[in-house]
């Protein structure tokens, strides 16, 4: 008799709370499983304890982060000012957020029909009227704090001053002093020996080192000076910091107002109506005249109607655009990477021979860095377009749906190139080893069954080469993300790498916070095309290696 | 709905007004500028719809620095921009990169400082015990700063100083500034472009925005830029301003408009209207009242501190655009003429300009061979466009935005000779050769070449 195995029996609760852990284990996501199965009700106590260790640790450790970083940033003082804390990175992060809804509202602005536009004007107007109050009572406030702040300021640098004058006085007399002094003693010297002028340079050298010595202690006077009169008080900052806020608003409402009058395209589009209307009407009733002339304007007002009616407010790059072209940036360099790494990978692995050839460049231009290969690509991608404008690729790329609002020109395809060179080799070195590990036996396999070399390639080589190809795609994604901030701050392509050098050649208070913002940015960016990576090679792949972080 | 109506009868009206609105060959333009805070009439002409009104739709793009900015206009990444005056001179006779580059408008008028570390300004304080108190005099002639070249040449160094780029206005007033007090600060011949043979100090090229990071690290000991490069090194600490390009040489024509010559062929009326904008934009910035108060520089700072634009902080760019300057914390002055963008016929391109770059470039050897006087002419007649400018000027004025009066009066585009310099040498653009031949420090020619 066989014995009877009981099966637990598979309720829809248990096959739904499979299907999640098998997504989870997928997309790498395994700190969640045991929250599903604690829903689950299975195993409480250890469900908790996992929990506790791959949920509840790490937010307490990123937590302490931020108590420390908001401790330790104010410590250190800089030229541009102090290290910005967790706070004030998040309030940077808004600044760069409401410049691009400022400047998105203004694109939106100057295309809104009639009905939607004199509403928002009005509410423009409105809110701009209140303005007005809003800054004379900061302009007023700002007098009275500074008023109060100006003695406090005066108490503040006068005793470093003084100080450092009487210091000053002091010791410009007693070096008129000394020097006159020696020079009396220099009259005496015509007449003596060689002991006293020995002994005299003596002196000398002991007045040089007396003067360096009081230069010193002056010079530590003068710095404690310095550093006073740098002092701003931080009420004064906070109210200097509200008048701004209001005046950025103030300049940005002027110009929204503008854009939803009079410099909206339907206002520009009446106006160049009206202007045609004109001239036809002058061309068509006129008796006498110049009817080259009139009709030349004529045909100059209709292409300007048809220009004004298809026109568009040209907007600066903010941050969320120069992400996302980024992001296709460096998805045109992997592209171009993978098909250069993967097929000549393939030929690696599949021979010995070819791979010796290919050994001296893979080891020879691996380790070049990415800021030695963009100037030279960017030189050589100039070559082939003297003139971007009118290239066919850049003019092809014009009509493709999402790249076209994104710009594609030479800097752009020098990066991507860039990201390619640096990308490829990760791809290429895994593809070689995935091919070159595939068990023997599936090759006597495949001679047995006598197939082709494309069968051969399709349904053995890749297939089992496939985990490692993907977790060599997956190291290329990393590296051309990384390569790419630098690729772009130095050829200025429009991108993240773009807005952190503006960011640095700006200097202004905010940009310090500014920059750390973008830390983040591409920090998450990363972590995102990471796991993607991870969500593929899990899916290609049997064995549970190489997915941990 | 009155609102709305209101403003169509205002735009009908105005349309009326621009009855002969110029048909542009482009009419989607890209403008390069660099960040400082004379980038203004073209941010200006965008920001307050100067542009719009010629049916221009323009983006305006930061460039990283001035050769990125030359070769972008040059290969047409870039339409025109914000350009050094020495840049289309340059370009024309092939010094650096040789493409023809034309301007038919001049941006604005001095706006450069010489900022030194404050190491420096210490030690020109010791040798000059007039300039350590809270109000020194000015001008400041390079004469406290020639001990300490002195001593560092007699220990083998030689002190290093920035400027902008080679054949900028900054690396021509550094220079002159410092060979007034006869600092040499070195020739430029074919074998060497960095141009410091005979050199007592080392002048290096660095982006204006990197100048204070520059000056802090100490790769520099000072430096000659336009603003807010200066405003911004007081304002971090990090060095002094001691001198302006105003005590130099008194309204010194500073930045000019720029495109390729292809550009103009091809876009006359584009040009046309380019001009126009800018013309408007730099009255705009010169506007007063009645007591002379410049009264949209305060609007004009806070557009210009805009991160997409200049993005410094609206108080550091207020403190030069506004008609003062800041010399040392104690110290802020006022220069009203810091910045002119509009009067003393400062935004039409003169020949004498051109001529005068031109002697700049041969004294100091960037052109290598001797020129006859005719040559300066032809050179400055090539690259700068008064006709453009004067089409333009005359439109407005037809237009009713420029009165009559505001157009520059000349005959043939050369300003009167001027003693307006920091050593008081004078200058006329009609005799170049004299020129040259008139300074202790520099290359000369021989005197016969100036009846040519």
């Amino acid at each position: 008799m066989v014995p009877q195995i009981q099966f637990p029996t598979l309720t829809a609760d248990l096959i739904m709370k499979y299907k999640i852990l098998k997504a989870i284990d997928i997309s790498g996501l395994n700190f969640l499983s045991p929250v599903v199965r604690l829903i689950a009700q299975e195993d409480p106590r250890k469900q908790l304890h996992e929990i506790g260790r791959f949920i509840i640790v790490p937010i307490v450790a990123f937590a302490a982060f931020l108590f420390l970083w908001s401790a330790l940033a104010p410590k250190h003082r800089t030229k541009a000012g102090e290290v910005p804390t967790p706070g004030v990175v998040w309030d940077a992060s808004k600044g760069v957020w409401l410049f691009h809804k400022r400047e998105t509202a203004k694109a939106d602005a100057y295309l809104m029909n009639s009905a939607e536009r004199r509403k928002t004007l009005q509410q423009a107007t409105t809110r701009l009227a209140r303005l007005d109050a809003l800054e004379a009572e900061a302009n007023r406030q700002i007098s009275d704090i500074k008023a109060a702040s100006k003695e406090k300021f005066d108490a503040y640098v006068a005793p470093s001053k003084t100080a450092y004058d009487a210091k000053r006085a002091e010791f410009r007399t007693a070096k008129i002093n000394r020097e006159n002094s020696l020079k009396e003693k220099a009259a005496l010297l015509a007449t003596q020996g060689t002991d006293a002028r020995i002994a005299y340079l003596a002196r000398i050298r002991e007045n040089a080192v007396t003067t360096e010595q009081e230069k010193e202690q002056l010079k530590l006077l003068k710095t404690t000076y310095t550093e006073a009169q740098t002092k701003t008080f931080p009420e004064v900052k906070k109210a200097q910091q509200a008048i701004t806020k209001l005046a950025e608003e103030r300049q940005f409402l002027s110009k929204y107002s503008e854009m939803l009058g009079a410099g909206s395209r339907e206002s520009k589009t009446t106006e160049s109506e009206s202007l045609l209307a004109e001239s036809k009407n002058k061309f068509l009733t006129a008796t006498d005249g110049d009817f080259y002339r009139l009709g030349n304007t004529v045909v100059k007002s209709e292409d300007l109607l048809a220009t004004t009616e298809t026109s568009h407010y040209a907007k600066p790059w903010t941050l969320p655009k120069q992400i996302v072209r980024s992001l296709l940036c460096v998805f045109t360099g992997f592209l171009v990477a993978s098909a250069i790494a993967i097929p000549i990978g393939i030929l690696c692995g599949l021979s010995p021979t070819f791979m010796a050839a290919m050994t001296p460049f893979i080891a020879l231009f691996k380790p070049v860095s990415p800021l030695v290969w963009l100037p030279i690509i960017m030189i050589i991608v100039g070559g082939f377009m003297p003139e971007p404008e009118n290239h066919w690729l850049v003019k092809a790329l014009d009509h493709v749906p999402i790249l076209k609002n994104y710009k594609v020109d030479p800097m752009f395809l020098s990066s991507a190139l860039t990201v390619a060179l640096c990308s490829l080799w990760a791809t290429l070195v895994n593809t070689a080893l995935g091919v070159a590990s595939i068990e023997k036996d599936h090759l006597n396999v495949a001679k047995v069954l006598r197939l082709g070399f494309t069968a051969r390639l399709f349904k053995i080589v890749i297939p089992t080469a496939l985990p490692l190809i993907f977790a060599g795609l997956r190291i290329s994604l990393a590296v051309g993300w990384m390569v790419l901030v630098a690729a772009e701050i130095l050829s200025t392509s429009q991108g993240i790498g773009k807005f952190v050098n503006d960011m640095y050649t700006n200097g202004s208070s905010e940009s310090f916070a500014q920059m750390f913002v973008v830390v983040f940015i591409v920090g998450i960016i990363g972590m995102f095309l990471d796991r993607i990576m991870i969500i593929f090679q899990r899916l290609v792949s049997f064995d549970t290696a190489g997915s941990a972080i | 709905m009155r609102i709305t109506s209101i403003l169509f009868t205002a735009a009908i009206i105005s349309g009326l007004a621009h009855a002969e609105k110029l048909a542009v060959e482009k009419d989607e333009l890209k403008l390069g500028f660099i960040k400082l805070t004379d980038c203004a009439p073209i941010v200006i002409a965008k920001e307050k719809g100067f542009f719009d009104d010629e049916g221009l739709s323009v983006e305006v793009i930061a460039q990283s620095n001035w050769k990125v900015l030359l070769d972008n206009v040059i290969t047409g990444n870039i339409d025109g921009a914000h350009m050094l005056s020495g840049q289309p001179i340059a370009a024309t006779i092939g010094i650096g990169t040789k493409a023809e580059v034309v301007t038919p408008f001049t941006m604005d008028m001095n706006g450069n400082g010489v900022t030194v570390s404050n190491s420096v300004w210490e030690q020109m304080q010791e040798n000059d015990p007039d300039l350590d108190s809270d109000k020194p005099t000015h001008p400041i002639s390079s004469a406290s700063l020639k001990p300490i070249v002195d001593d560092m040449l007699a220990e083998g160094k030689k002190l290093q100083l920035g400027m902008v780029f080679p054949v900028s206005t900054h690396n021509y007033q550094l220079r002159y500034w410092l060979a007034a007090s006869e600092i040499h600060p070195g020739f430029y011949s074919e074998s060497d472009v960095a141009g410091r043979t005979d050199a007592e100090v080392e002048l290096s090229v660095t982006p204006p925005p990197q100048m204070p990071a520059t000056l802090e690290a100490g790769t520099i000991s000072g430096y000659c830029v336009g603003e807010p490069w200066n405003q911004q090194a007081i304002a971090k600490g990090i060095g002094v301003p001691v001198t302006t390009s105003y005590d130099i040489w008194k309204n010194n024509p500073e930045k000019v408009f720029g495109v390729t010559r292809k550009f103009a062929d091809e876009n006359p009326l584009t040009l046309l209207a380019l001009t126009k904008a800018l013309i408007r934009a730099g009255k705009w910035l010169d506007e007063t009242d009645s007591s002379g108060k410049l009264t949209n520089r305060e609007e004009a700072c806070r557009i210009l501190s805009q991160p997409n634009y200049v993005g410094a902080d609206y108080d550091i760019i207020k403190n030069s655009m506004t008609g003062t300057f800041m010399f040392q914390k104690t110290d802020v002055r006022d220069m009203p003429d810091f910045n002119v963008f509009f009067k003393y016929d400062c935004t039409y391109p003169w020949y004498s300009d051109g001529v005068w770059f031109l002697t700049q470039m041969r004294r100091w050897g960037q052109i290598s061979e001797a020129k006859p006087a005719s040559w300066y002419a032809e050179i400055a007649k090539k690259v700068y466009l008064p006709g453009v400018y004067m089409k333009a000027a005359k439109m407005l004025v037809e237009e009713g935005e420029l009165t009559a009066a505001e157009l520059p009066k000349t005959e043939d585009g050369y300003k009167p000779a001027t003693k307006d310099f920091i050593d008081g040498n004078e200058y006329d653009g009609k005799k170049p050769i004299e020129y040259l031949n008139s300074f202790k420090i520099g290359i000369k020619d021989e005197g016969a070449l100036s009846g040519k």
